[in-house]
């Protein structure tokens, strides 16, 4: 009995001093995640109650931003710019990913160079990929010039970043250039995990080639697939870079995001408060779609 | 737009009466010598190149350190369209340098609200600045009467052209609307673009656009009496002006087309002009700092006219006042007196502006009253004739006014923004004429307006 006592006490206390060794290496990125999450989160909830210009005091405001948030014409306009966006993250770049993957996974020889070449734009600065895009889409010395000296002419002149309707694409064109070699590596290394012997099967069953890729392949990278959806349509909401560093979110605002709308109001406008209060608008959207993400998790998608 | 630099300045030969400033004396230099409390200064600098940056350290950094023993300067080049966010970012964190550039006295205002800037009236009695510096310069740093900022690289616009090119088609620069409209339907028909322009790079050069055809078709009096609130923007006087420079644009002549007026980078736009594929280019003083660079491929000549007159009744030689940066003291600065000593070695001695302004063209244009006199032989006569133009022009009151200089923030942000719709043809010129008057019928209120000065004819 004594023994038994004795014995739950010293499991209690292997179990405590495990806990408090798992805090403590826990404890600096705890810290860490307070310093530059946690801190920063709060501090922009409260901005956002507050007329802040970015510099100076800070007087309470209530709600006033977040209703003039609601009235803002341009805030919906970028909005829907993020929302076309999204739209065309979720299509492009994840079928040529999927394509790429699929191709890349049926060759052996070289599939290395390959990956490298897909991957290299995605590690590149996005300062770079932009200034690179911009040279070659150059109206009067890129390469709609360059075609129309030799003849073909269909593209000469073209503006495709100073256009209202070719801004938006154009930019996300090049963002997809960068962003789709990702995409392939993960589709790639999805693909390989998936097991061989459900594609023999398959074959023995007389599935062809699509019927293997509906109900093997899809299926197989079905996390994957969902995980690089959720991706997307978070980095779509956020993006910023290629924006900011292609047209800042011209001409006229055709190309405005969210993300350069609400640079625009802190570094521009001095109204950080009301950016504060955008930044949170946007979370809040980012929000509902990871809660939507959960609870297809837990409904039993395998996600 | 506020950028980078450039002008040179004034009220040559006595004068400056127009502009109530006092020219007399005060050309004794006010040598920053001596009155640094020592220790470290800091001072983030929107000089950009690296031959000028090596100028400024050697020429600058150098010798104000040698004059104000126990003085470090620390200089920070910081590029010029990111330096406003960026010293905003560094006093938020409680941080900044000693001596803080904002892009013009409008945007000095708010600095001021924040208590961030200390007030330099002890250090202009010190220095005297109220006897060297321009009169109407040093008012635009005060504010309730008191002195925080000092303006610094003075700016105007110029119509800069392509000698070569015009030589070879044995045309002059326009001296009028007429002749400027001729010269653009010649260089049109040549397939040259007329107007080298556009703002792919940076939106905010649009302003310089509504700058000019306000200032050369509305007029300098009708802007007084709307920057001083006797006159709304919506007037007609604007709104025609605006619709002339959309007709331009329209046309193709700035840029090739309105799409690449939206897509045109700046040194794209400056290659056009250097190798002949545009005639002329519309920009502030400060692109004579590095104009000389774009006409080496092409060993073209350049060279620069007034901006003519674009309706009859507004002066021919007409230049605008823009201030591309003030100059202030961090309230925070632990050697004020040292950051205020290097602000007067900066800018209030007028022999080594001079110097400077010959070897680094428009980018230490001081707030000073020179005469063509003050300047040394080895600067370009270009340059030497553009700052005497300019001071003959401004002490016979033919002066206008920038957006970013005279216009306060929100409203100068207006004009960057809202005047791409009306390219667009989003909004109409009367719409976007309307809106701004709102705009800075608001800021007036506030009391965010700097001081406006009169001009001669006004």
């Amino acid at each position: 009995m004594a023994q038994g006592t004795v014995k739950r006490a010293s499991a209690g206390g292997l179990r405590r001093r495990k806990l408090l060794t798992a805090w403590l290496f826990m404890v600096p990125l705890l810290a860490i995640n307070v310093l530059v999450i946690l801190g920063p989160s709060l501090a922009t909830i409260y901005y956002s109650f507050t007329d802040w210009s970015g510099i100076g005091p800070a007087e309470f405001v209530g709600f006033e931003n977040y209703t003039d948030l609601l009235a803002d014409g341009d805030f919906w306009v970028a909005m829907w710019h993020n929302v076309v966006w999204t739209f065309l993250f979720l299509t492009v770049p994840i079928v040529m990913g999927l394509l790429g993957a699929i191709l890349l996974s049926q060759i052996k020889r070289f599939q290395m160079i390959f990956r490298v070449a897909y991957f290299i734009p995605y590690v590149v600065a996005s300062v770079v990929n932009a200034a690179i895009w911009q040279n070659i889409l150059d109206p009067s010395r890129g390469i709609g010039s360059a075609l129309g000296s030799i003849g073909i002419p269909f593209l000469e002149g073209v503006s495709f970043f100073g256009s209202e309707t070719l801004a938006l694409p154009s930019v996300a064109f090049v963002n997809i250039w960068a962003w789709w070699g990702f995409i392939v590596l993960l589709f790639l290394t999805a693909l390989q995990s998936v097991d061989h012997d459900l594609y023999e099967a398959a074959r023995m069953d007389g599935a062809g080639r699509w019927q293997q890729f509906l109900n093997v392949t899809l299926p197989g990278i079905r996390p994957t697939f969902v995980f690089v959806v959720l991706l997307t349509i978070i980095n779509s909401l956020l993006v910023f870079d290629y924006v900011y560093i292609i047209t800042r979110g011209g001409p006229a605002g055709a190309s405005e995001v969210v993300g350069t709308l609400m640079w625009k109001q802190a570094f521009e406008r001095f109204e950080a408060g009301y950016a504060a209060a955008m930044g949170l608008g946007l979370s809040f959207v980012s929000g509902i779609i990871v809660v939507i993400f959960v609870f297809l998790r837990r409904r039993g998608w395998e996600v | 737009m506020h950028a980078q630099i450039s002008r040179r300045q004034f009220l040559a030969k006595g004068g400056t009466a127009a502009l109530g400033v006092g020219l007399g004396g005060s050309l004794l230099a006010g040598c920053g010598g001596g009155g640094s409390g020592g220790g470290q200064v800091t001072y983030w600098s929107n000089l950009e190149g690296s031959g000028p940056q090596a100028y400024f350290k050697k020429s600058i950094e150098k010798p104000f350190e040698k004059a104000n023993k126990g003085t470090d300067l620390k200089v920070t080049f910081q590029p010029p369209d990111e330096m406003d966010r960026l010293v905003r970012t560094a006093l938020q964190g409680g941080e900044g340098p000693d001596i803080i550039m904002t892009p013009g006295p409008a945007y000095a205002r708010e600095y001021i609200d924040a208590n961030l800037f200390a007030e330099l009236d002890e250090y202009s009695k010190e220095y005297g600045w109220d006897d060297k510096l321009l009169g109407w310069a040093i008012d635009l740093g005060r504010y309730e009467d008191k002195l925080y900022a000092i303006p610094y690289q003075l700016q105007t616009m110029l119509l800069y052209y392509n000698k070569t090119l015009f030589e070879d088609k044995g045309m002059l620069p326009p001296k009028d609307r007429d002749e400027l409209e001729a010269m653009a339907e010649e260089f049109q028909g040549q397939g040259i673009t007329p107007f080298a322009a556009g703002i792919g790079d940076d939106p905010a050069a649009i302003e310089w656009f509504p700058t000019v055809f306000w200032n050369h078709y509305s007029g300098p009096d009708a802007l007084y009496q709307a920057l001083t609130g006797e006159i709304p923007f919506s007037d007609p006087v604007f709104v025609d002006a605006i619709e002339l420079f959309n007709n331009y644009v329209q046309k193709g002549w700035f840029g090739g087309s309105q799409e690449k007026f939206f897509s045109n980078g700046i040194d794209a736009l400056h290659a056009d002009l250097g190798d002949g594929k545009a005639g002329t280019n519309v920009e502030g003083s400060w692109f004579l700092s590095n104009i000389e660079d774009f006409f080496k491929d092409s060993g073209d000549a350049w060279d620069w006219a007034p901006l003519p007159p674009l309706r009859s009744g507004v002066p021919a030689e007409l230049y605008e006042l823009g201030i591309g940066s003030t100059l202030s003291v961090n309230a925070r600065a632990e050697d004020a007196e040292g950051a205020a000593a290097f602000i007067d070695y900066l800018v209030a001695d007028k022999k080594r502006a001079a110097e400077w302004m010959a070897a680094v063209p428009s980018a230490f244009n001081a707030p000073l009253p020179f005469a063509q006199s003050d300047f040394p032989l080895s600067m370009d006569e270009r340059v030497a004739r553009q700052l005497a133009a300019l001071s003959q022009a401004t002490n016979a009151g033919n002066f206008g006014y920038t957006a970013w200089t005279f216009w306060p923030p929100k409203s100068d942000l207006y004009i960057q923004e809202e005047m791409q719709k009306v390219l667009t043809g989003d909004i109409t010129a009367a719409e976007f004429c309307k809106g701004l008057n709102e705009q800075f019928t608001e800021e007036r209120k506030d009391g965010a307006v700097p001081k406006i000065i009169k001009p001669g004819g006004a």
